[in-house]
């Protein structure tokens, strides 16, 4: 190394400890991004997950749909192959790209109107769409609306369930009552008989003598009155619920309450909207039991009268309180001691956390927050956490609604990439480099998984999770215009290059200053601390021109790297990613004695001279017992065993066992010895001996 | 996972069965026919299950097997000859929180019921069938059923019948939807009793062909497997079949098959010299159909009456310069 090399390398030592740039670094005042994001310039000419199509009334899986997706399906159906499908498929790929353009111009609406204003001429095509529904890009309010959606969804399917449910017991009631009816004295009035009849033949009767015939015997109410307060007090409290609309098809009566409001902004709000109606939800459940009860001819006063008296909020299991809606909390990132206290109570919730900060430049010591608050609501074992970046809740949607599906708690965790004002990405990229980065690693923490930790944890779904940092290929041109590809980490470093505010930690190298003594981020992480001190670390970027640069990076942005790669660890280890081992291969030797073992004799077979039957082998065909009851007789398994050999001769023994067609008695000796015939019973027997 | 508070009080109400519960009336069949194993094993599976009595149904249509809901103690439909198949789809289609168990025999299913066996498989209703193949009509005092071996000399086919007989598994596995079929006889009881449990377990149209002895009117058919268990082949899976040592011992033609091959099922179903028994083809993803058009939703006068009144409504001619909307 040179006095000069030597002098420049100091310059750049002092930059990483002091942030002071000198010499000939320059500092970062244009915007720049990482170099594995320079090919993504204009998202609208991409075809990539976003936007979505929030699909309208939808109740199952397919609740969010990718434009793309739809895209493809509607070409496979609609563009033949030759050239008339060729110019189809051009016009509906020009149409989809219009379509990203018009959203992020601000258009908003569905995806029918959108596609009426990207290609009119395209008209007849929409309707080969199978879906429709409002468009969402992937911008700041994503979370919200994608997560809202879909909680919809399964609020629809809750319902369905719900109303099914309250149907089937709202109708055995009122059968039971409408019985009774029947057959009490009202019931059997003319009028009552009359309404009874259809119109077409009612003048071919006389429903005066009709009453007075049937009406003879008719009690006057068959049901206890108890039972019949019972009933009504049930059927009442079914019909006038809160809980969710009323079913497609019928109307709220202008009498009944509104439904009540299961969508709020605050921790505290929810929780007294829960207390508020808990002794609404109490009586509906008791409501529900007494009418399962009623409905089955199976309540017993003497038996639940108490238990129902007593009945109370204690009485609820978490089963009971799944079958109503859900509360859907949605807050930001700085409510954490409420979203764990709500957390921890084990109400039905689904809180959403959306976070728009990660790094907040002047904090790095707190850095990370929100990754530490899905972490920490793991340690509550029952609660569901789920964390993603905006730019990857399409591709977790399913485990998104497992989430809204479970019984219990849920944290929902979205880093939603738009609070960086000062970046020039847009809310796409920013959220998928935090993903890639690190910074804002996507988990599942499901209690319904499995039975232990490993099973129930998983960061499958950062890129590569196995590595500490994922790579991809970097392609480019030398300073000779000679094309090069190298693998390039995407680190916490790279995140931070995103946005200006981190500027100061970066200082630019010149292209004729660039030295081994600099070397990529993941490199230095690596490095032993002695070795380290002698090394300076840099990052790829490139300009607003595709130039490629290197930054290197200061000691305060590689420490919040180094602590992101410890994190990152602490997570892949919760879901013991390296852990996970094969199982050992058998023993073989040990295989092997085991083969060897001989198989345990289960059939006992009795001595030889008592008469015994392979009572596992009956088949039950009433030739035995037919011939003797007492000596042979059933087991509970309703097969044949000899109850009493001396119930019987052993004449009746050896035709038994001639007769039986699966062979399976065997007559053995005969016991009275003075039996007669005994020489030519003994020859017919050998042949079942 | 915590229960519903009206399922534990529903639960704590009910009693444990007995096998002689479910035992109706005695058993008019001959000493030694296979259907008094059938019933054995089906009693046997309704007390393993605890099923309960007032939500079993068997439905049955004529023949010596169709008189098997007399036998049981669960409700039951003696039906007409043939109509087994329809008469248990519409209850299953009023009330699919039952159990329903169809018993028909070979002509019943494979005669004068057919056209119903092939659409039963189609629409794949959660159904336990049960085919007492006993290869002729016993009730009717021996006469060719469509199982009837080429040759046999009856009251109907005095010559010999002169048609190879149907295989009423081939059929089945060749209907669009078949989704489990097996084949069980009566002389294996365990087995007998195994499959008849995955068959009610699986949920939609299990068809089990049993095959079963009549010492009546087709004395010594069968007696060839009977006296030779090497002539059994035992179909075995870990999703399937699987046999206790002891059976093991005795039935040595074993064959692991995969329930979820249906061509191979249907090469079994063929083979001639060997009956092979076990789980031919199990499929539990085929939709059933009382689930595809939601049956058993109750249906509220006031909610049917509102969807009437949307549909009439489309057809009403509204008076001038009045708004549908409004109107």
């Amino acid at each position: 190394m040179t006095m000069e090399q030597t002098g420049e390398f100091q310059g750049q030592i002092a930059f990483h400890l002091t942030g002071a740039p000198g010499g000939h670094l320059e500092p970062v005042d244009a915007p720049v991004r990482p170099a594995l994001l320079a090919p993504y310039r204009d998202l609208a000419a991409l075809r990539y997950d976003y936007p979505v199509v929030l699909v309208e009334d939808s109740t199952d899986d397919a609740c969010v749909c990718s434009l793309t997706a739809l895209v493809d399906d509607l070409l496979r159906d609609s563009a033949p192959r030759g050239t008339e499908g060729e110019r189809v498929r051009r016009a509906v790929l020009r149409a989809e790209r219009e379509i990203r353009r018009l959203l992020a111009a601000g258009a908003r609406g569905t995806l029918s109107d959108l596609w009426a204003r990207a290609a009119p001429h395209l008209a007849e095509e929409v309707d080969h769409l199978k879906v429709d529904g409002v468009l969402a890009d992937c911008d700041h309010e994503l979370p919200r609306r994608v997560i809202d959606h879909a909680w919809r969804s399964v609020q629809r399917q809750k319902a369905w369930r719900f109303h099914a449910d309250v149907d089937r017991l709202v109708q055995a009631l009122s059968d039971v009552l409408r019985a009774a009816f029947i057959h009490s004295e009202p019931g059997r009035r003319p009028e009552s008989l009359e309404a009874a009849f259809g119109s077409l033949h009612r003048d071919q009767f006389d429903f005066e003598m009709m009453s007075r015939l049937l009406g003879r015997s008719a009690p006057r109410d068959e049901l206890p009155a108890d039972r019949r307060e019972r009933i009504e007090w049930a059927l009442e409290v079914l019909r006038r619920q809160r809980f969710f609309d009323p079913p497609h098809g019928a109307e709220l009566a202008q009498s009944a309450a509104p439904p009540f409001e299961y969508r709020f902004s605050s921790c505290a709000d929810a929780i007294e909207a829960f207390r508020e109606r808990l002794p609404n939800v109490v009586e509906f459940v008791k409501a529900m039991s007494i009418a399962e009860l009623e409905a089955e001819g199976r309540y017993v006063s003497s038996q639940h009268d108490a238990f129902f008296q007593s009945f109370d909020e204690n009485s609820l299991s978490r089963d009971d309180l799944a079958r109503f809606p859900d509360y859907l909390v949605s807050v930001h990132g700085d409510e954490s001691g409420a979203v764990i206290d709500l957390l921890s109570s084990g109400l039905p919730v689904k809180v959403l956390v959306e976070t728009e900060e990660l790094l907040a430049p002047e904090h790095f010591g707190v850095h990370l927050r929100s990754t530490q608050l899905a972490s920490t609501v793991i340690g509550l074992m029952d609660v569901f956490a789920f964390q993603a970046t905006s730019s990857s809740l399409y591709q977790l949607r399913e485990r998104l609604l497992a989430g809204l599906r479970y019984t219990g708690p849920t944290l929902l965790s979205v880093f939603s990439g738009t609070a960086a004002p000062s970046s020039d990405l847009p809310p796409y990229l920013l959220s998928a480099a935090a993903l890639e980065g690190r910074a804002f690693p996507a988990f599942t923490y499901d209690p319904t998984a499995g039975p232990d930790l490993a099973s129930r944890f998983s960061v499958d779904e950062n890129p590569q999770p196995e590595l500490d940092w994922p790579l991809a290929p970097l392609e480019y041109a030398d300073a000779s215009l000679q094309r090069v590809v190298e693998e390039v980490p995407f680190t916490l470093v790279d995140f931070a290059a995103c946005d200006r505010r981190y500027a100061r930690h970066f200082a630019r190298i010149s292209r004729e200053h660039w030295s081994d003594e600099t070397v990529p981020v993941d490199e230095w992480l690596a490095l032993h601390p002695a070795e380290a001190e002698t090394r300076v670390p840099h990052v790829l970027v490139v300009d607003e021109t595709d130039r490629l640069e290197r930054l290197i990076v200061d000691a305060r942005l590689m420490h919040a790297a180094r602590r992101c790669r410890e994190l990152w660890h602490g997570l892949q280890e919760l879901g013991l990613a390296h852990l996970r081992v094969e199982p050992a291969p058998v023993d073989e030797a040990v295989g092997e004695s085991v083969a060897e073992e001989p198989e345990a004799e289960v059939v006992v077979q009795a001595a030889a001279d008592d008469p015994w039957i392979e009572t596992p082998r009956c088949s039950t065909c009433n030739e035995c017992t037919g011939i003797n009851d007492r000596m042979f007789a059933y087991n509970d398994n309703k097969q044949a065993y000899i109850k009493d050999p001396d119930a019987g001769s052993f004449r009746e023994l050896v035709e038994a066992a001639e007769s039986c067609q699966v062979a399976v008695i065997h007559p053995g000796r005969p016991r009275n010895p003075h039996e007669p015939g005994l020489e030519d019973l003994i020859e017919r027997a050998k042949a079942f001996q | 996972m915590t229960p519903l508070l009206s399922q534990c009080l529903l639960h704590m109400g009910e009693d444990h069965h007995s096998l002689e519960d479910y035992e109706g009336g005695v058993p008019r069949w001959c000493n030694g026919c296979g259907d008094n194993a059938i019933l054995a094993a089906v009693q046997r599976l309704c007390r393993g299950e605890d099923l309960s009595l007032e939500h079993t149904v068997f439905v049955s249509g004529i023949g010596c097997s169709s008189r098997f809901p007399h036998y049981m103690g669960t409700y039951g439909f003696h039906g007409i000859h043939g109509r087994a198949f329809p008469i248990a789809e519409g209850i299953k289609m009023a009330r699919p929180d039952l159990n329903v168990f169809v018993n028909t025999g070979d002509g019943d299913c494979c005669s004068i019921g057919a056209a119903h066996w092939i659409h039963a498989v189609r629409y794949n209703m959660n159904l336990t069938v049960l085919l007492h193949d006993n290869f002729v009509y016993g009730l009717t005092k021996k006469q060719a059923s469509p199982t009837s071996p080429k040759g046999l000399r009856s009251n109907t086919t005095p010559r010999g019948s002169y048609l190879d007989p149907l295989n009423p598994l081939s059929v089945t596995l060749g209907v669009q939807s078949a989704s489990f079929v097996a084949q069980a006889v009566d002389w294996i009881p365990q087995v007998l009793y195994d499959i008849i449990a995955a068959a009610h377990r699986h949920r939609g149209f299990s068809f089990v062909r049993v095959i079963q002895r009549c010492p009546e009117f087709m004395p010594g058919m069968l007696d060839p497997w009977l006296q030779d268990p090497s002539k059994t082949l035992l179909l075995t899976h870990e999703n399937g079949l699987q046999l206790a040592p002891e059976l093991s011992r005795i039935y040595t033609n074993h064959r692991e098959h995969d329930p979820l091959d249906i061509d191979a099922a249907r090469r079994l179903a063929c083979s001639d010299d060997e009956i092979p028994v076990g789980i031919l083809y199990c499929n539990p993803e085929v939709p059933c159909y009382e689930e595809l058009r939601g049956a058993g939703q109750a249906r509220p006068a006031d909610r049917i009456r509102a969807s009437l009144e949307a549909e009439l409504d489309k057809f009403t001619v509204w008076p001038a310069g009045v708004e549908r909307a409004a109107a």
